[in-house]
């Protein structure tokens, strides 16, 4: 039996934000909290903790209830009842742990499937992991590969390409025809929650510039100075329409502000450079026949709500790729478990078989003499170790191509072990007298 | 022996190479087979200038040869893709250059020797003002037909609303397309005109008459004027987007039709293949 990998966990899928709040653990120190210990059934642990998942990933010593220590730990640092969290809780141990951390690494298993946080908020609970000295080679390992199969994902899927919210959709609309929104100004007409959220969000994006247009002045002022731009009234709309590039228009007008025939005059005047309106406004603000004017793009709630859900289902589509992605890279993970299990076995080998040819060494060269030519000593100390070594090649190479073939490394090395007698065992009492001989 | 040398076997391998890999890295959303498009393509190149270095210090009647002059065509295509790549920092034009540096490299490896006579003392004057203007501005269409192609097809999309699939998601933004029409035109129309202009002096010292009515002389004067029309509506009016767009695409596909038509198949002194 060997050391196996564990994840106990909660997520949005799990529990409610009541309970989520109530378990987290931010700032969680595994050492100091003693879930990691010296000779302790847990001997490596990350602690994830996020508004969506609190999850704890350890290595656990054979045998050993490491699900039963978590829960205690971590229910008592969060001074609540460990049977209330045990309700809430998963468990995947061994290759399911292994798909699990990946799979949230590449954020398939978050709510808004594809959403780059979660990745950074893993190295982060990793590097806080590592600084409170509680991974070592599984972890560390597990974790790495975490980031590459993410990186992976990412790459090799568009599962995060397309935007699934109304504002992002709009940036990155905004990106599709600009490029380099630092070289765009923006202009917000009206107010409103989600206009103001696009606004945030193509500032955010590095729009030079956000004017704000507003039938109240003041109110125009109070956003303008919250966004860092210039208030206009609205009797200076074409004017600011003139040096805007994305228009956000989010008004109560009961009819349109602006019409195809007086976009096209202010198209002119712009000298036919595109102008990419967001209309959130219901009823709409913008004239919807402006979107068939040259270099004029107009979307509406609808239109975007659109590419929101298209993007949604398409995420669904490329979720399943990544998956295929995954699954490869835990075998691959695993197999390197199984290698990493022969590793002792391999370095007890090699020490049996140098601690035997250097006792046999010690009486040949007792019998050159007193005084044995140097040469010759050296000649026969490589010629043993030579010997032990090509014996011993061929047990190894046999035991690591059977862990890789048949993933049972445990069985192979359990019978290596015994048939080298690796860990000392004495023959009983009835034992063949060839098996006592050979101690 | 062989047409083709080795040596130029290689060249049209490496661009298929990169024509081939840069289509199939976007469908597999595989960055890594993109870079190897590009390093393809840039083998090709490196190659193809040691081949036309070679071909200009060894053949002393290089210039009499239609292989050279379609050869140097393909290699100034890719020339200014690289240009083009360094200023847009889009390697997306790779579609349209790679694909055209293969047929035109070993459509030049197929041509047998032209006749073109060159008085040498004017050789040079010709070759640097007329042929060498005329394949930079072509080159330069080349690219904007790609740009062109690629801004219709976004615009469309963006306008009705559509989804862009995802291999073509790292699509250049219409802004980016717009821009190498704008490089094309206002580089590449100047170009055409040093390149027409030199060609009726030179007409004027070779036969004495600046028209000759050459079907070459007469179709691209055709070309001239549309060039002109959208060189004089980007930047005088400002024009901007599907239309320079559209209009790229025209005279592209027109000067590439004339030089497949006339270069090859009509009696003209312009002629790329011998009679």
């Amino acid at each position: 039996m060997s050391q196996r990998i564990h994840v106990i966990g909660l997520s949005h899928k799990t529990a409610g934000v009541d309970i989520r709040e109530r378990f987290a653990l931010a700032g969680f120190n595994p050492v100091a909290a003693g879930l990691v210990q010296e000779h302790g059934p847990i001997t490596e642990a990350v602690v994830l903790s996020t508004c969506n998942r609190v999850e704890c990933i350890v290595v656990g010593e054979p045998g050993a209830d490491v699900a039963h220590e978590v829960h205690q730990v971590w229910a008592q640092t969060c001074n609540q009842p460990v049977e209330l969290l045990t309700r809430h809780t998963y468990c995947h141990t061994g290759a399911a742990a292994v798909t699990h951390v990946f799979s949230v690494a590449a954020s398939l298993d978050s709510m808004v499937v594809g959403e780059p946080q979660i990745l950074g908020q893993l190295k982060a609970a990793y590097r806080s992991a590592v600084e409170a000295h509680a991974t070592r080679v599984i972890l560390n390992r597990l974790l790495h590969k975490a980031f590459s199969t993410a990186k992976r994902v990412r790459t090799e899927t568009a599962i995060a390409s397309s935007a699934v919210s109304i504002s992002y959709a709009a940036v990155e609309l905004a990106r599709k025809i600009f490029a380099d929104l630092s070289r765009h100004s923006a202009l917000l007409i009206g107010a409103g929650e989600m206009a103001e959220l696009a606004a945030t969000h193509l500032l955010a994006a590095g729009v030079r510039r956000m004017a704000v247009v507003n039938r109240t002045v003041s109110r125009a002022e109070e956003l303008a100075k919250r966004f860092g731009g210039q208030a206009y009234g609205f009797d200076a709309l074409n004017q600011a329409l003139l040096e805007a590039d994305i228009v956000i228009t989010s008004t109560g007008s009961p009819s349109v502000i602006l019409t195809a025939s007086q976009m096209k005059e202010i198209m002119r005047n712009r000298r036919q450079r595109p102008i990419f309106f967001i209309d959130i406004a219901v009823p709409r603000d913008i004239d919807p026949d402006a979107n068939a004017i040259d270099n004029v793009y107009v979307y509406d709630i609808d239109d975007l709500n659109g590419v929101v859900e298209e993007n949604r289902a398409s995420r669904q589509q490329e979720a399943i790729k990544a998956q295929a992605i995954i699954d490869e890279e835990v075998q691959a993970f695993l197999q390197w478990m199984d290698e990493l299990r022969l590793q002792p076995t391999i370095v007890a080998l090699l020490d049996q078989g140098e601690r035997i040819a250097r006792k046999e060494l010690r009486k040949s060269i007792r019998q050159l003499g007193p005084d044995p030519d140097p040469q010759v000593v050296a000649i026969m100390e490589r010629l043993a170790h030579s010997i032990c070594h090509k014996i011993y090649h061929a047990p190894i190479t046999y035991l690591k191509r059977r862990a890789q073939e048949e993933g049972s490394a445990e069985r192979f090395v359990h019978q290596a072990r015994r048939m080298f007698n690796l860990d000392g065992e004495t023959p009983p009492e009835d034992a063949h007298d060839d098996r006592k001989r050979s101690r | 022996m062989p047409a083709w040398t080795w040596f130029e076997l290689a060249i049209a391998l490496a661009y298929l190479a990169g024509a081939a890999l840069y289509p199939l890295g976007l469908g597999l959303r595989q960055p890594l087979c993109k870079k190897a498009a590009s390093l393809a393509s840039a083998l090709g190149f490196l190659l193809h200038t040691a081949d036309l270095a070679a071909a200009g210090l060894l053949q002393a009647d290089v210039l009499q040869h239609g292989q050279f002059y379609i050869s140097l065509f393909a290699w100034l295509c890719v020339l200014v893709f690289f240009v083009a790549w360094w200023r847009f920092k889009h390697d997306f034009l790779s579609l349209i250059t790679a694909p055209l540096a293969v047929v035109l490299f070993t459509g030049s490896m197929v041509i047998h020797p032209a006749t073109t006579i060159v008085p040498e003392h004017l050789s040079l004057l010709w070759f640097g003002l007329h042929v060498g203007a005329i394949f930079v501005a072509l080159a330069l269409l080349a690219l904007a037909f790609g740009a062109g192609v690629g801004y219709v097809y976004l615009e469309r999309k963006i306008k009705t609303k559509s989804k862009i699939p995802s291999a073509l998601q790292e699509m250049p933004a219409l802004d980016t397309l717009d821009r190498v029409n704008a490089l094309a035109v206002s580089v590449g129309f100047p170009l055409y005109s040093i390149s027409m202009l030199s060609g009726f002096i030179w007409a004027a010292f070779t036969w004495k008459r600046v028209l000759t009515g050459d079907p070459k002389e007469v179709v691209s004067l055709g070309i001239w004027v549309l060039y002109a029309i959208l060189f004089h509506q980007r930047l005088a009016l400002g024009w901007k987007g599907r239309k320079p767009a559209k209009m790229a695409i025209a005279i592209f596909l027109l000067s590439l039709g004339s030089l497949v038509l006339i270069n090859f198949l009509l009696p003209t002194h312009h002629s790329l293949r011998a009679f």
